[in-house]
């Protein structure tokens, strides 16, 4: 246990020194909530485009998007972290120590989780008063869903560090993945509208049963497109493969 | 305990088609230092992966603090500290906390950690330092701070790979004076690479010269000189050619060189010269000019290889390009 408690503190050390790197973290979903947000509901502000958003005002449609998608973005770049501590040598010092490999990273995936959803619940937070419609007592348990979220993703970017040399590849791969996956999640628009094909690549898109989750806890069954226990059902699953993938990789590790 | 802390023997490791280290075998007593001498690209660095548990070897063994690197990997890491080549510190956290982190990782905790913590980081100098961040940190402070960290957890033999490379020549004194106290004061084991030959020279008490992969000699600095040669006196003397060859029981040889100065081979220079002195005063010859020269591990080196260490740069200039590169 104490790689693991070892590991998580020292990703939150790591968070609570970059203060201002956290301002910039959380700049971009804040362009999205306000300037897509609000420009956009005023336009669906009318009972037909309310029905087509299950009932409530966009902003409130929009706000677990928002949510899902800052934690998407921050625990894959989080994960992706890794790379540094294979570069500034840090890794080592990990791989050399008496201490089980596989804890040591859950640790750390737990701890970089953590990070994640602080920063999420900060948006999320900020999105309270822009929105009408938002449960505040579905604050907590919508964090509950952006934790599973966060493992699978921070899970998934360790994974890939292991396997890279350099963070130059890295951008390409964060421009391919994240833009159709969030517009493939039902966060920005419903799935039931989308044409088919869309349809299809939706329900395969992991991010698509956060931002249900999301809702269901945040606005309401009747707002989800799937039932709770299919959403939480496919995340844990999901982010229990990921992280056993990224404990198994790095429990092989070697260097040079 | 086992007489030797360090056990290999006939090690390989390849990589693909090119083979790093060539079966090399080599024992390392308690409590000695124990120095790979070598240019870049010998094998050193590999060596210290194999030992640390950080590569699988491709054949051959290792037994480091009594416990096979490969069969118990976890045995080896717990008795085993390391200062790699290249930093590998946290640089955004904290001197301290980059010691806590280590020391709870290897199973320390509460004031038995804080006291240790205290002690070591006072030991290197740095407490002052110890909530500044460590990407504040020179080379060399950074140096003392994984040194410190490597003792945190009393290792029984403790790995350091190039301790001083790109450090400045007071900076690297002074992390020798570290390194003998630690040898002094815990009777530590430590395995130490190195392409300087005064480091291996200064700090180690038995030296392997490493060159291709092969340790190509062994033994103590003394021993390794006497591969080479006697010392060697040059003299230019005030006297007739036929003079000029002395005799007596001390001096081993003789040839008088073209620019007229004379070679006398002797076993130690600095006791023959007195004798030297003495034996011409006799003779009632007149020393005009004295040198002499000791072999130096370079010599060493370059009697058995046909090259000097140092020369590594110019006869691949990318290596040490590269080598920066990755160090950065």
């Amino acid at each position: 246990m104490e790689a693991l408690t070892t590991m998580a503190y020292r990703q939150l050390k790591r968070f609570a020194r970059a203060k201002s790197r956290v301002a910039g973290m959380i700049i971009n979903p804040l362009l999205w909530l306000v300037f897509f947000g609000m420009g956009w509901s005023k336009v669906f502000d009318n009972s037909m485009a309310r029905t087509v958003f299950g009932g409530v005002d966009y902003l409130t449609f929009l706000a677990p998007g928002i949510f899902a998608m800052t934690v998407f973005n921050q625990s894959f770049v989080a994960g992706v972290s890794v790379i540094w501590d294979k570069q500034f040598g840090f890794l080592k010092e990990v791989l050399v120590a008496p201490a089980s490999r596989k804890e040591s990273i859950l640790g750390r995936i737990i701890g970089d989780s953590l990070v994640t959803l602080t920063q999420g619940a900060i948006i999320l937070a900020l999105t309270f008063p822009l929105a009408e419609n938002l449960k505040p007592s579905g604050f907590i348990p919508a964090l509950g869903v952006g934790f599973l979220l966060a493992m699978a993703f921070s899970g998934f970017g360790v994974s890939l560090a292991l396997r890279m040399e350099s963070m130059e590849g890295f951008q390409m791969i964060m421009m391919v993945l994240m833009l159709p996956l969030t517009f493939l999640s039902g966060a920005i628009y419903p799935i039931d509208t989308m044409p088919d094909w869309m349809k299809a690549l939706a329900y395969v898109n992991p991010l698509t049963y956060a931002v249900d989750g999301a809702r269901h806890f945040l606005v309401g069954a009747s707002v989800a497109k799937f039932s709770l226990g299919v959403d939480l059902g496919v995340l844990t699953v999901l982010a229990a493969v990921l992280v056993g993938l990224a404990m198994a990789e790095f429990e092989r590790a070697t260097i040079g | 305990m086992a007489e030797h802390a360090i056990v290999v023997e006939n090690l390989v490791k390849r990589y693909g088609d090119f083979e790093a280290v060539r079966g090399i075998s080599f024992r390392v007593k308690r409590g000695e230092i124990f120095a790979f001498l070598g240019p870049n690209g010998a094998g050193k660095t590999t060596t210290v992966h194999v030992l640390t548990t950080l590569l699988k070897p491709t054949s051959g063994k290792a037994v480091v603090a009594g416990h096979d690197v490969v069969d118990e990997p976890m045995e080896v890491r717990k008795r085993i500290g390391i200062v790699f080549q290249d930093p590998s510190l946290d640089r955004e956290l904290t001197a301290y906390e980059n010691m806590y982190i280590h020391g709870r990782i290897y199973g320390l905790k509460g004031s038995e950690l804080k006291e240790k913590i205290e002690h070591l980081l006072k030991f290197v100098e740095l407490w002052e330092f110890k909530d500044k961040p460590v990407k504040t940190f020179s080379g060399g402070m950074q140096r003392r701070l994984e040194i410190a960290r490597s003792l945190l957890h009393e290792p029984e033999v403790l790995f350091l790979d190039e301790p001083t490379i790109g450090l400045d020549p007071q900076t690297r004194a002074h992390i020798w004076d570290y390194i003998r106290a630690m040898k002094e004061e815990h009777n530590m084991t430590i395995f130490l690479t190195t392409h300087y030959m005064d480091e291996a020279e200064q700090l180690a008490d038995r030296i392997a010269i490493i060159d291709h992969g092969k340790i190509i000699a062994e033994g103590t600095a003394e021993e390794l000189k006497k591969l080479v040669g006697n010392d060697v006196v040059y003299l230019k003397l005030d006297a007739p050619e036929e003079l000029k060859c002395l005799r007596a029981e001390f001096i081993r040889g003789c040839k008088i060189l073209a620019d007229g100065r004379v070679a006398l081979e002797v076993e130690n220079a600095a006791e023959a010269l007195p004798r030297l002195f003495e034996l011409v005063a006799e003779k009632g010859i007149k020393i005009l000019e004295v040198t002499y020269h000791r072999p130096t591990l370079n010599d060493v080196f370059l009697h058995l290889t046909g090259r000097e260490i140092r020369d590594e740069g110019a006869e691949n200039p990318m290596a040490a390009f590269v080598r920066m590169r990755m160090r950065r």
